[in-house]
């Protein structure tokens, strides 16, 4: 991935465990689940991490007229293009850096309203996936289908890497996941079944 | 005031209900009783005013110069009263572009005078597989010249106005930028300037005359223009069938009371099959006939059923300027523009739906603009806030 700064969209409301994001039109591959996100925090270079966990678009009754009504190709694109139908999207906090060090962990104050939400640039996947201590927060979450958001994000950290590094990271990440899960087998098998598809 | 388990707020809900509903069911029980037993009558009306219609249909001509003489009534054109005409047919690819516009009235309670109109327009390619071209544009007045005319203040009908005018001219620019005579602009409402009502004599004549000069831009551009009115309660035709009960008597019509005068036309061309128009009467509205008519401009109109096949009727009434109404192509592509455009959406011209969303500001959009006006004047040293009446508007309606 080479993304350089592609805006999400801008946050809707936000707690320091996690953001909803507004966004108008859906792009190939954004918003994805699973995605690294960064928002900016309230002091300067100050950045917050999350991942996507859900993409929703809004119930719109004026769409809903035309559900059953193969609508003119001019319809949906104008629906798609032109009308801005909300997509909403959830967002797990897992981290935060100050420009130089990134801490896996919640962070101090959430984003403010109306803050933009960026995908993560590779370089900045790979410096936050360097260890596996967000594991534990994501893993813990509730409401958020944890081991299917864990399994999407060390998938798109893999992809990240070069080639010849991916498997090593997945071989790794898996390790950190064994030890985490060594009580709870059956969940720990469906977890790395799942980095293995 | 607290309630038995010390919380205060159940009776701080309680007491903020301002409609009593159970103080209101026995009225509305009634209510519909009295609706059920009205529709009977109607139906009777109704059987009535076709019967006047296919015993008067081929007296056109001779009704003509009474209809003009009399009170809100329909003028017969050369086709027979009850002409029916099917859905013409299209051609593969025409445009449709419809404007509709909304308005922030000047408010003396608010921070500052000012007006804001937002005219939303869409222009839909049929054919083209293109996504629609949308575009908002916002008016705003704020000067003395904007905000009073002749003493009386931008408000009401005034403002009206000049949201229709704007409308109808964003209409001319996109027909003037598409430059084709396929181009069939749709106005929401009638094309006749009813709000000219508060306008005084020569006021009125100049705003007429900027209306008709975009109609002019329309069709020197080689556009077509026409007006939608959904579920129209106009009862011209009744008034011309009553007319023509009378044998053009306008002396009897005015003297005895028509039994049709609540009958709403759409009831009567209710048996339209789908897809078809009724035969083009004239407007009886006297400015058609004084300001639009010496420029060419005198407003027609038809019923038209835009649904499909095996569906209730759904009738509107479609107004066109004389141009289109006699030339028989261009009514053609008004005719079957509006059938095309209000089969996407099931009875509505889609472009006209969304044209008004476009146009539309939100209670959200409003605050946010009015935040926007409250900073400016602090940035230009000009401290301003909202009345008390308006402060605390918002603050009880906040809930």
């Amino acid at each position: 991935m080479t993304n350089r700064d592609l805006q999400v969209g801008r946050v809707l409301r936000a707690s320091t465990r996690g953001f909803a994001i507004g966004c108008a039109v859906m792009q190939p591959e954004i918003p994805a689940f699973g995605s690294f996100v960064r928002a900016e925090g309230q002091a300067s270079g100050e950045a917050i991490y999350g991942l996507i966990y859900d993409v929703s678009i809004e119930d719109d009754p004026f769409v809903r007229q035309f559900i059953g009504a193969n609508p003119p190709e001019e319809v949906v694109r104008d629906q798609r293009e032109n009308r801005q139908v909300p997509i909403e999207v959830s967002v797990l906090a897992v981290g935060c850096g100050d420009g130089e060090t990134i801490r896996h962990c919640l962070p101090v104050q959430p984003p403010v309203t109306l803050d933009w939400l960026y995908q993560c640039r590779s370089e900045e996947i790979r410096a936050f996936t360097s260890r596996f201590d967000y594991f534990r927060l994501v893993l813990d979450s509730r409401d958020v289908p944890t081991d299917e958001l864990l399994a999407a994000s060390l998938r798109a950290a893999a992809a990240a890497r070069p080639e010849n590094e991916r498997e090593r990271f997945l071989v790794s990440a898996g390790r950190e996941l064994v030890r985490l899960l060594a009580g709870d087998p059956t969940r720990l098998e469906g977890l790395l079944h799942r980095l293995r598809t | 005031m607290e309630t038995g388990n010390g919380s205060p707020f159940y009776i701080l809900v309680r007491t903020g209900v301002t409609l009593e509903l159970s103080q209101l069911s026995e009225d509305v029980r009634t209510m519909a009783e009295v609706i059920a037993n009205r529709h009977q009558t109607t139906v009777d009306l109704v059987e009535l005013a076709r019967q006047w219609l296919a015993e008067h249909a081929g007296d056109g001509a001779p009704l003509r110069r009474a209809a003009r003489n009399a009170q809100k009534t329909a003028i017969p054109t050369e086709e027979p009263l009850d002409a029916v005409h099917p859905l013409p047919r299209m051609p593969e690819r025409f445009a449709v572009a419809a404007a509709d516009g909304s308005q922030i009235q000047p408010d003396r309670h608010g921070a500052v005078l000012y007006y804001l109109i937002n005219v939303g327009s869409l222009v839909y390619h049929h054919g083209s597989g293109k996504a629609p071209e949308a575009k908002s544009e916002s008016i705003l007045g704020y000067t003395e010249e904007d905000l009073y005319e002749q003493g009386m203040r931008v408000a009401g009908n005034l403002l009206d106005v000049r949201r229709d005018l704007a409308e109808l001219k964003r209409l001319a620019d996109v027909c003037e930028n598409e430059g084709s005579s396929s181009t069939v602009a749709l106005i929401d409402g009638s094309m006749v300037l009813w709000v000219l009502s508060d306008s005084p004599p020569g006021a009125r004549s100049r705003k007429a005359t900027a209306y008709l000069d975009q109609l002019d831009r329309i069709r020197c551009s080689g556009g077509i223009v026409g007006g939608f009115i959904s579920r129209p309660s106009y009862n011209e035709i009744a008034h011309l069938l009553y007319l023509a009960s009378l044998n053009g008597d306008t002396n009897r019509a005015e003297k005895h009371p028509n039994p049709l005068e609540r009958l709403p036309d759409r009831a009567i061309f209710a048996r339209l099959p789908p897809g078809a128009r009724s035969a083009l009467f004239v407007s009886s509205k006297k400015i058609s006939q004084t300001d639009y008519a010496p420029r060419g401009h005198e407003v027609h109109f038809f019923y038209l059923n835009v649904v499909e096949e095996g569906q209730d009727p759904i009738i509107a009434r479609v107004e066109v300027p004389a141009w289109v109404a006699r030339d028989t192509g261009k009514l053609d592509l008004v005719h079957g523009a509006v059938v095309a455009q209000a089969r996407i959406t099931g009875d509505y011209p889609y472009a006209l739906a969304r044209a008004d969303e476009l146009a539309y500001i939100s209670s959200r959009e409003r605050a946010a603009f009015e935040e926007m006006v409250m900073t400016a004047l602090l940035r230009a040293g000009v401290r301003s806030t909202p009345s008390p009446k308006a402060h605390y508007k918002r603050l009880t309606r906040m809930r």
